[in-house]
């Protein structure tokens, strides 16, 4: 029904914002450097430099002010131009070859193609009687240092995240992968916005299917602005209607790279540390960084954890409720007497105890992310503790359930994906009142639904709970254990069947090895 | 095709299993001691012939017509007015199993653990469930069938773990007092879970290694026939005698476990289980009854079907039995009997005419080739 209204929203007019002029450049300087002017019209920010190249041909460079290097441009270009003997720098040729000591210089014939590298910090030198300019690699902006990534820590590890320039985070990348396989594809999406976006993948590992899809789905985007991978999250979804998300997103490189070796595809945006990885699975976003850093039993025995603390984040709230209004007798007598006497001064049913306690719980964590940090702490002892006792003590909540609420709230923090951990605070509500009407059939009604829905997902193609459902023998071991490293001798199977190996079979660490 | 779904011949096997059994250790207890007594635990071991003959008979027809269903091949056999007529029986069949089906999920829940909630809301909620995945088409059911079957397993293993220390063997002696008539008797009832395989007829077409089909077809045979002989034993051993006089033995079964003052009345959380098996076999069901309707229609897509015949469902699961008593005799006397004409003799009738026609038409070239 509301996919109907969706669909039914007419294409909106192609219109695009004052298109950049797909002219090429002419031979006239001052002609060129018309045009520019007036695209930059009453942009205090870009700058316009004439000089006179070896002191009779006309030259002018184009940048924005902050985003190019100066003293570079002062030293490498201007001075040696200024400088240059008549006749030492006649033609093009001469100039780059003679000059400019800049490494990277190309060639631009367009307007479009000038305002491009103007606007990503390169400036565009504008020569007399060339129907060419030439744009200098000098780009150099205010960039945030490489920091620890504060939402995914971890105890034993790397501990550099991505940061909000595309250049540091791709050059994060190749430090990981240093094969020339390792390829990055760069397109730009955003009228306004024209961010550049990078696909990433490794030739040979990656499905060309997958690779294909990812770029066509990227190529579809035409929005005024990308200002955050979530919006080309959104964009790229097989369902958007599911609450779960079916893209990973990340800040950390190294997982990124590990993900790349197994054959996924990264897409990384500039201005934004969160990087995406398609396709996802479920497991997939239960699994973090460091399962596969620390010992594999303590890994085993962690990942297992974190898939228990996943079901009961889920499930404790309408466990609670449906047992309390419609299955005492699952209750031990003894604990059920105790039970019954913390709730024999609350005036509410369970279903309304419960949700008012996990509602308060939810706003208190809303509230504790978005406000400044000093006060958080204050919002959280508040919250935690005062509320807490004093619903307690009112007789508005049991204590039962108030260690309900606070058990579900650490399981959702235990989930290392924010993303995934989201859809299940989410769909704890629609259970807790499944619960409360139809008690623990109802619950279970409730878990089919989810599944149903979980085994129609796909993420580019790739069904969301792979590989238990459809069962992949060989990739069984990653997801129920975490085989030790010398054991996960197979890359998981995505989309393609390239490449099935990632190591040497038969490592296993054993003294007696290499000495017969 | 219809369905663009794919799936394994093992996902067909794992789909198939809950499809018998998730009913079956409720009734089949009950049923087999009422005739077999002490002989009980043999029964499933008889009747599971019906079962490899109706797989047998459902591989057998899907080689000769490898990308149809028996709704589909039913008009080459016997020709365009009789195929539509058997197709239509086949519907009828399937309609009358799905909501029987229903009926005795809906009578078990209200009767057992919900006695205050209407069962139209019992039996509604667990429709809209079923049919989200049945849109969803093969594909979903068996991969949520790969889930669930699992949990299924476990949680009765479990269960039968913790029966342990109560079980008595002794009840089960002696064996065949009155020879093996009794156990006959027994297997009457049995044959109708075991007829249920011609449902993979529906599924075969869709399997991605269909050589397989066989094979995953009579391995879900035998694990569904020893999980009813086990459980069979579990409540003979248990309760002796007095089976025949429980209406659910397997769930009097779960209510007796005590463990350490801890672990008991566990019995609302196996039905939750429970429940999850139940989806499988009414979801493949309606699945079938569903993809079954649009071949026979010969529609495009099966999916604008699976609302209304769902409605359909509800409303003759709620109107021709009006309590669990007459239900019982419907399950106990006329559903065995139709069971085996629909299910088993059906399809070998089917099987013979295909048959006896391939030879006449290919008997020049037979020759030829000799």
């Amino acid at each position: 029904m509301f996919r109907k209204w969706f669909r039914k929203a007419k294409p909106l007019s192609q219109k695009q914002p004052s298109t950049p002029q797909q002219d090429p450049l002419s031979t006239d300087f001052h002609e060129n450097l018309q045009v520019l002017r007036s695209i930059y019209n009453n942009c205090a920010d870009v700058i316009f430099r004439p000089f006179l190249i070896g002191g009779n041909k006309k030259a002018a460079i184009v940048y924005i002010e902050g985003l190019s290097n100066i003293e570079e441009i002062d030293r490498s270009v201007l001075g040696p131009l200024m400088d240059a003997a008549a006749g030492e720098a006649d033609t093009l040729r001469a100039i780059i070859e003679n000059k400019i000591t800049v490494p990277e210089i190309k060639e631009v014939k367009t307007f479009a193609d000038c305002i491009g590298h103007i606007s990503i910090g390169n400036p565009v030198l504008l020569i007399e009687q060339e129907d060419r300019a030439l744009s200098l690699g000098l780009a150099k902006w205010e960039k945030r240092s490489l920091e620890e990534p504060t939402a995914e820590s971890v105890l034993r590890g790397p501990r550099e995240g991505f940061t909000e320039s595309m250049g540091v985070n791709t050059s994060l990348l190749r430090r990981k992968i240093r094969s020339p396989r390792l390829k990055i594809l760069s397109m730009k999406v955003g009228r306004y916005t024209q961010t550049e976006v990078v696909i990433a993948y490794i030739e040979g590992l990656a499905d060309t299917s997958l690779i294909d899809e990812v770029r066509n789905r990227l190529q579809r985007i035409d929005m005024d602005g990308v200002l955050e991978s979530g919006y080309v999250e959104e964009m790229i979804e097989d369902n958007p209607f599911s609450p779960f998300p079916q893209v990973i997103n990340t800040e950390r490189p190294d997982v990124v790279a590990a993900n790349l070796l197994e054959g996924r595809v990264a897409i990384l945006l500039d201005g934004t540390p969160f990087a995406l990885i398609v396709p996802t699975t479920l497991y997939s976003l239960l699994q973090a960084a460091e399962d596969y850093y620390q010992r594999f039993m303590i890994g085993t025995a962690i990942r297992w954890l974190r898939y228990f603390f996943f079901v009961i984040s889920l499930l404790l709230p309408s466990l609670y409720v449906a047992v309390i209004t419609f299955h005492q007798e699952m209750v031990p007598t003894t604990l059920l007497i105790s039970m019954a006497r913390s709730r024999e001064e609350i005036p509410f049913p369970a279903l309304v105890e419960a949700l008012f306690m996990e509602i308060t719980f939810e706003t208190l964590r809303e509230a504790g992310v978005r406000l400044p940090k000093q006060v958080g702490a204050a919002v959280s002892i508040v919250g935690s503790l005062i509320i807490g006792q004093a619903a307690v003590s009112a007789g508005v909540a049991s204590s039962p359930l108030v260690m309900v609420v606070a058990i579900t709230g650490i399981a959702s923090f235990s989930v290392p994906r924010y993303s995934a951990g989201i859809a299940l605070r989410l769909l704890r509500f629609p259970m807790m009142l499944l619960a409360g009407s139809l008690g623990l059939l109802g619950v279970m009604l409730g878990i089919i639904a989810i599944i149903v829905h979980l085994c129609t997902l796909r993420s580019f193609g790739v069904p969301y709970l792979t590989p238990l459902a459809p069962i992949k023998g060989r990739d069984v071991k990653d997801v129920l254990f975490r085989a030790p490293w010398w054991m996960l001798n197979t890359r998981p199977r995505l989309t393609g069947e390239e490449n099935k190996y990632r190591q040497a079979p038969g490592q296993k660490p054993d003294p007696a090895r290499g000495t017969e | 095709m219809i369905e663009k779904g794919k799936i394994s011949a093992s996902q067909m096997g794992i789909m198939m299993y809950p499809t018998i059994v998730a009913t079956a250790i409720l009734w089949v207890p009950e049923a087999t001691a009422t005739r077999a007594g002490r002989d009980m635990w043999i029964s499933p071991i008889l009747a599971s012939l019906t079962g490899f003959l109706s797989v047998y008979l459902a591989v057998r027809l899907h080689r000769l017509y490898p990308k149809e269903t028996i709704i589909q091949y039913s008009e080459h056999i016997v020709g365009r007015i009789l195929g539509k007529g058997i197709g239509f029986v086949y519907l009828l069949f399937f309609l009358q199993l799905d909501w029987s089906i229903l009926r005795e999920y809906g009578e078990l829940m209200v009767g057992q653990f919900l006695p205050r909630t209407p069962m139209f809301v019992v039996l509604g909620s667990m429709l809209l469930v079923c049919a989200a995945a049945v849109r969803g088409g093969v594909e979903v059911l068996g991969r949520a069938a790969q889930y669930f079957v699992p949990l299924f397993i476990l949680v009765f293993g479990m269960i039968s773990l913790m029966l342990f220390p109560d079980l008595k063997p002794v009840n089960m002696l002696p064996v065949m007092e009155k020879g093996i008539l009794p156990a006959i008797k027994g297997a009457v009832e049995p044959l109708k879970w075991f007829g249920e395989f011609i449902v993979i007829s529906f599924m075969l077409p869709f399997l991605t290694d269909r050589e397989r089909g066989m094979t995953w077809g009579m391995i879900t045979v035998i694990a569904t026939m020893l999980t009813m002989v086990v459980i069979n034993l579990l409540v003979l051993w248990l309760f002796g005698e007095i089976t025949a006089s429980l209406t659910y033995p397997y769930v009097e079964a779960v209510r007796y476990i005590s463990i350490a003052d801890f672990l008991e009345h566990i019995e609302s959380l196996v039905m939750a289980i429970w429940v999850a098996g139940t989806f499988i076999k009414i979801g493949v069901l309606y699945y079938v009854l569903v993809l079954g309707t649009a071949q026979w229609l010969n529609l495009s897509d099966y999916r604008p079907l699976v609302y209304p015949i769902g409605m359909l469902l509800v409303i003759t699961c709620m109107w021709p039995r009006p309590n669990l008593a007459e239900l019982a005799i419907y399950l106990k006397y006329i559903a065995p009997v139709i069971g085996i004409i629909i299910q088993t003799l059906l399809p070998f009738l089917l099987l013979m005419i295909a048959l006896i026609r391939k030879r006449v038409t290919n008997g020049g070239k037979a020759v030829q080739e000799g």
